[in-house]
């Protein structure tokens, strides 16, 4: 009998080997996955509630007052995302023009500026199945996959063989990890550890530009010239390269252009990809469907015909300037993601929430709707970490609507 | 009741970096905001060379607080080889959350990596619950 493989929608790496065995309609065992994943895929412990005010309400009552905030807010928000199905995310976004909301999603303090320079064709990227295949040497830069996507080292990048590179880890692949403190990452990359000071990363990435021009690479900090040249003639030496950019570089950044500016650099003496280490298992699926909608990843507003956009309409800037009167929040929980001192803006305001589980945010909101878990509970297609479009089906069957349909709905009673 | 306990407890500035930990991540997946969940994640792993010199100890709690919000977390010393001598490590979580600066200088991105903070002893506070 031919196996069937399901994705797991733990991260943005969207596995899709996991074997899964069924007792009683509900998933009992799941085989490959990591620990994250196996938690995602297997139902949550405290399963959000449908209610409205806190109390118990009807699936029905819930939606049409969701829809009675969502038109009676002069300015409302519509944020999340990141854990979401494209076609829910296309849903929000038809709810958003109807409404005329702002819209964001947690790439706006993620990794937004990244995916962003990607989509606009001036940052080099690749596939993780050419990384499979081809890449020698694997740079982490400011991740710890080992920590927030288990299996990328193992699936994709250090120790899989590939077609072009059969030794695997032990012979055929370097990795290097640069980092402010030694990661589990960091330890399985030993000696090509590089670490720096916290906030350091754009003096680093400058001085390997440098490096690679021929000019002497300086820091400020304890790394002297001949240990950034020994890192950079290693990236030069790269016959496939690959930067795989975590949060930690992104944040210790004002600006994207020094990364950037290595990356050219890269190109002309190198051949350098880069993939942003995506956390949840669609935001980047949300930067492309608001991308071909608007041209915009993240960070707009919706008004008649016009898109506004900005990081005045970021979600942070939004709560913190008390812009927005009301608020859709789908699949995420910036209760717990936000500073608490933004997030608490949450509490003056009515909140809807469409989530699997029981979260802060549900917990506070206005109304609260359960939704199926995708990738266990209802199928759909997520964008990879790396730009590839992956389709996925349940698992098992759920009386529980998909976040696609609730938005529907809504949309509806619009 | 001892005396020790009107004594303001003595209050040091370090900075911390927050960190992923999949065991953590995991606890959030399968019990929510749960108690595993609140065991890996109000937690501050500390130098230790720092902890002798500020006098906390492992196992006690500890006071974290700035501007922006105050938490009573788990105190334990770090187990990195290296000293990172006034920095203090934490998961992400709504307890690192609580103390991010609301300031972004108007671009949208909050600064969630370096946190200032000052810390003492937390005497016997409650750990900080957002499970209410
Ligand atoms: S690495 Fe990510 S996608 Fe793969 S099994 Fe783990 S959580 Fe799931």
């Amino acid at each position: 009998m031919e196996k069937e493989y399901y994705v797991c929608t733990g991260c943005g790496l969207l596995c899709d080997d996991i074997e899964i065995e069924l007792d009683g309609g509900k998933v009992s065992k799941v085989n490959n996955a990591c620990l994250k994943g196996v938690a995602r895929l297997k139902e949550c412990n405290r399963p959000a509630e449908c209610s409205i005010d806190g109390a118990p309400a009807s699936l029905d009552d819930a939606i049409i007052e969701a829809a009675r905030i969502l038109k009676e807010a002069d300015s409302p928000v519509i944020f999340g995302m990141g854990n979401s199905t494209s076609q829910a995310q296309k849903n929000a976004i038809e709810v958003a023009k109807r409404t005329g909301a702002y819209f964001d999603d947690t790439s706006s303090f993620c990794q937004g500026p990244v995916v962003e320079a990607i989509l606009e064709g001036s940052i080099r990227t690749c596939t993780l199945d050419e990384v499979k295949d081809k890449a020698d040497v694997i740079v982490y830069w400011g991740a710890d996959p080992s920590n927030s996507h288990p299996r990328h080292l193992s699936k994709y990048t250090y120790f899989p063989r590939g077609k072009e590179r059969q030794r695997g880890w032990e012979e055929d692949r370097t990795a290097i990890c640069i980092d402010v403190r030694k990661s589990d990452t960091a330890t399985i990359c030993g000696d090509k550890f590089y670490q720096i000071p916290p906030q350091a990363d754009e003096e680093l990435l400058n001085a390997l530009t440098n490096g690679l021009s021929g000019k002497v690479p300086k820091v400020s900090f304890g790394m002297g010239p001949k240990k950034i040249l020994e890192l950079a003639n290693m990236l030069k030496k790269a016959e496939f390269g690959v930067i795989c950019v975590g949060l930690g570089l992104v944040y210790s950044l004002e600006e994207i252009e020094p990364l950037v500016r290595l990356m050219d650099k890269l190109n002309e003496v190198s051949n350098f990809h880069l993939i942003p280490m995506v956390g949840q298992y669609n935001m980047r699926g949300s930067n492309h469907n608001l991308h071909e909608e608007t041209g915009y990843i993240n960070r707009v507003k919706f008004t008649g015909n016009d898109v506004e956009h900005g990081a005045h309409c970021s979600v942070v800037e939004l709560l913190r300037t008390r812009t927005v009167d009301a608020a859709l929040i789908i699949g995420s929980d910036p209760m717990s993601s936000l500073p608490g001192s933004i997030a608490k803006e949450l509490l003056d305001i009515p909140v809807i929430t469409i989530d699997p589980c029981n979260t802060l945010t549900s917990r506070k909101a206005k109304v609260s709707i359960p939704a199926a878990t995708a990738g266990s509970e209802c199928g759909g297609t997520a964008v990879r970490m790396d730009g590839v479009e992956v389709e996925f089906k349940a698992m098992t069957e759920t009386d529980r609507m998909c976040d696609a349909e609730i938005l529907e709905r809504i949309m509806g009673e619009l | 009741m001892g005396f020790g306990q009107f004594l303001k407890a003595p209050e040091y500035d370090i900075k911390i970096i927050t960190y992923r930990d999949v065991f953590q991540s995991t606890a959030l997946e399968s019990s929510g905001c749960g108690d595993e969940y609140a065991e890996r994640s109000a937690v501050i792993l500390l130098d230790k060379g720092d902890m002798k010199k500020m006098v906390l100890k492992d196992g006690r709690k500890a006071v974290l607080k700035n501007n922006f919000g105050r938490i009573v977390v788990h105190l334990r010393p770090s187990s990195y080889e290296e000293g990172h001598e006034g920095i203090g490590y934490m998961t992400n979580s709504p307890w690192s959350n609580a103390l991010v600066s609301s300031e972004t200088g108007g671009s949208g991105v909050p600064k969630f990596k370096m946190i200032k903070v000052s810390i003492s002893d937390a005497k016997d506070e409650k750990v900080t619950s957002f499970d209410e």
